[in-house]
């Protein structure tokens, strides 16, 4: 017991323990050492030979002792342990030394020239990645130097076909809303035809491209991110890299060459179930003849819209694999690491999505 | 003898159709250290999975402290296995976290101690396979062999009574093994452990095991000690402990 305290002359204290040192006993025998040190005992001995079994826990609880006692610059002793618990002691010596301090925070300073260390770093990396990527999808196949197909058919498998489904029934929605929108503003003045016109000016130009861009960011994008992080995490990227394989041209180049065939055709599907939308919303709603909506829409866009649309979408794509690419590759650690760098990934191509949509929004306002 | 911890009665156990064991039986008993050996892909890590119910047999049972597993509830396997501690072949450890938080997480979730307790008893556990100044490091910054015996620090932690390593000795450098080696003898001194070992290594066996099971085939064609395997006359037996080359890997039947 810990309780019964026996003074010894010199100003030394002796606390026998008698009973398995239980969580109850080792938090009374922290207590007590804590008392007896700052009513000024500079020398505390825990007598053990009435120890029997001593376990991990216990072990810990005479460390934290020792350890409290050396902190406020006294001297805990273990004495008279036998059998046992005293091998437990010596096997556990080393944990009887406090801690280091874990190292001190960097300053401010310090840690804003890190975070432009890193955001340079990324860009360098990017950059690299760009230019052998754009390498090995068109310089490369041009140079004899293959393509693989068989991995080029399953991307386009896995990011056009699959995708049709959502893209389309995505664009038709909007096109309905836009179109119910727009009805209800030119109703006013009795112009209702001239929805038809809003609606196919709009998604040729835009909102087929940035619809489409945003699900395939969401859908292909993140997949790639994932797919790569993964690889990266389980080293098989560093297997390839140990083969003297490029990275670039066995798993970036056959998406750059996929996504660039399967995205503009999904925006231009897109583009159609768009249009189909309004159609539904004439006909249907506003009670127009399906050849005066027809005509109305065909007077109203021309092929130099539609092309606006198509070489928007191209940079998207390669938009939504580089992205993916470079932040799935960029990957240290585990599984949780794969997670944030999907969200990154995502989050990046639909901000750079935006940013270009902007840029070329801008280029077509000044020139025609 | 005190009666077995666990008992493995009739065990068939495979993937889906393929079956990898069958006919398995044996006990293992109160602080005694059974080392598993076999071929490559005889079935090693599948019967340890078995054996901690991470996966349910095809058929047979398995009994610890008399109550059978096989027919346990989630949550019952679950307050059971935490007397139970398992390293896995590559370590198993969670890249999200540190190293102490890694040994630190079955003695938070089981609720033992309070917050400081349970950083001692973590750096217990590593100093204990030499890793005591690794603890705020993660994961991904140690080599294959320290992840190794983080996972080995981490299935001792909360002081379970029965521990499975599957080849806790494997990739690491003979002075690190035969220590590991001492640190499995020095818990069942000191702690009563009872330890189910795979591994490969000839001198580990002979220094730590009280009895060998062999696998081969899908059946365990030995089960004894140290001794009776040397003098066995199993052919299959014969060759790993006399180290007789397999003519061609592969050449198995
Ligand atoms: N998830 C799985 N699905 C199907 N078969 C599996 C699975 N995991 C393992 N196997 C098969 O089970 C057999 C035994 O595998 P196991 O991992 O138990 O071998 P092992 O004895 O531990 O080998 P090693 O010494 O190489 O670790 C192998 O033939 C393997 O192909
Ligand atoms: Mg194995």
């Amino acid at each position: 017991m810990t309780n019964s305290v026996r003074l010894e002359s010199g100003g030394s204290v002796i606390v026998p323990i008698r009973k398995p040192l239980t969580d109850e006993l080792g938090r009374t025998l922290l207590r007590d050492v804590g008392e007896m040190i700052s009513r000024g005992n500079r020398e505390i001995r825990i007598d053990l030979a009435g120890l029997e079994e001593l376990d991990s826990p216990g072990c810990a609880w005479l460390i934290r002792a020792v350890r409290a006692g050396k902190a406020a610059g006294a001297e805990v002793k273990l004495v008279g342990a036998a059998g046992r618990p005293a091998e437990l002691l010596e096997l556990m010596r080393p944990n009887f030394e406090p801690l280091p301090p874990p190292s001190p925070r960097p300053g401010f300073l310090e840690r804003m020239g890190d975070r432009g260390l890193t955001v340079w770093e990324e860009f360098r990396q990017a950059l690299g990645l760009v230019v052998d990527a754009l390498y090995w999808s068109f310089i490369a196949p041009l140079e004899g130097k293959g393509v693989r197909w068989k991995g080029l058919l399953d991307e386009i498998q896995a990011m056009g076909s699959s995708a049709i489904g959502i893209v389309c029934l995505i664009n038709f929605l909007l096109g309905l809303v836009i179109a119910m929108l727009s009805a209800a503003q030119l109703r006013l003045f009795g112009m209702e035809i001239l929805v038809a016109s809003g609606v196919v000016i709009g998604f040729a130009r835009e909102l087929a491209a940035v619809m489409t861009g945003i699900v395939v960011s969401a859908r292909t994008g993140a997949a790639v991110t994932a797919e790569l992080a993964t690889m990266k995490v389980s080293e098989e990227i560093d297997a390839l890299k140990g083969m003297g394989l490029s990275v670039s041209r066995f798993l970036v180049a056959p998406k750059i060459l996929a996504i660039l065939v399967s995205m503009p055709i999904l925006t231009i599907l897109g583009f159609l179930s768009g249009v189909a939308g309004g159609f539904a919303l004439g006909i249907f709603s506003l009670g127009f003849t399906f050849e005066r909506w027809w005509w109305q829409t065909h007077q109203a866009v021309s092929m130099g819209d539609i092309s606006q649309g198509l070489v928007k979408s191209v940079f998207f794509a390669l938009i939504i694999v580089l992205v993916g690419c470079h932040n799935g590759l960029r990957v240290r650690g585990g599984a949780s690491e794969v997670g944030k760098a999907t969200t990154r990934a995502v989050v990046m191509d639909i901000f750079l999505i935006i940013v270009a949509d902007m840029v070329f929004a801008t280029i077509f306002y000044y020139t025609t | 003898m005190k009666s077995p911890i666990i008992k493995v009665r009739d065990l068939k156990a495979g993937y889906g159709e393929t079956v990898i064991l069958e006919e398995i039986t044996f006990d293992i008993h109160p602080g005694e250290i059974l080392v598993v050996v076999g071929g490559s892909g005889c079935g090693k890590s599948t019967l340890l999975r078995h054996l901690v119910g991470l996966q349910p047999p095809l058929s047979g049972s398995i009994s610890y402290w008399g109550r059978d597993i096989t027919r346990m509830e989630e949550d019952e396997l679950g307050r059971l296995l935490h007397r139970v501690g398992l390293s896995f072949q590559g370590g198993a450890l969670f890249n999200s976290m540190t190293v102490g938080e890694n040994v630190a997480l079955p003695l938070e979730e089981y609720g033992i101690g309070d917050r400081e307790q349970r950083r001692i008893l973590a750096r217990m556990k590593l100093n204990l396979v030499g890793l005591g100044d690794q603890g705020r490091r993660y994961p991904e910054e140690l080599s294959g062999g320290m992840k190794k015996r983080v996972g080995f620090a981490r299935a001792i932690a909360a002081d379970p009574e029965v521990v499975f390593f599957d080849e806790p000795s494997a990739g690491l450098d003979p002075v690190i093994g035969a220590g590991l080696d001492q640190v499995i003898l020095e818990l069942r001194r000191l702690m009563d452990l009872t330890m189910v070992v795979v591994t490969h290594e000839l001198y580990s066996i002979r220094t730590v095991a009280d009895r060998i099971l062999m696998l081969d085939g899908g059946k365990i064609i030995f089960i004894g000690t140290l001794e009776e395997a040397e003098s066995s006359d199993h052919p299959r037996v014969r060759q790993f402990f006399l180290r007789q080359p397999d003519r061609g890997i592969g050449n198995r039947e």
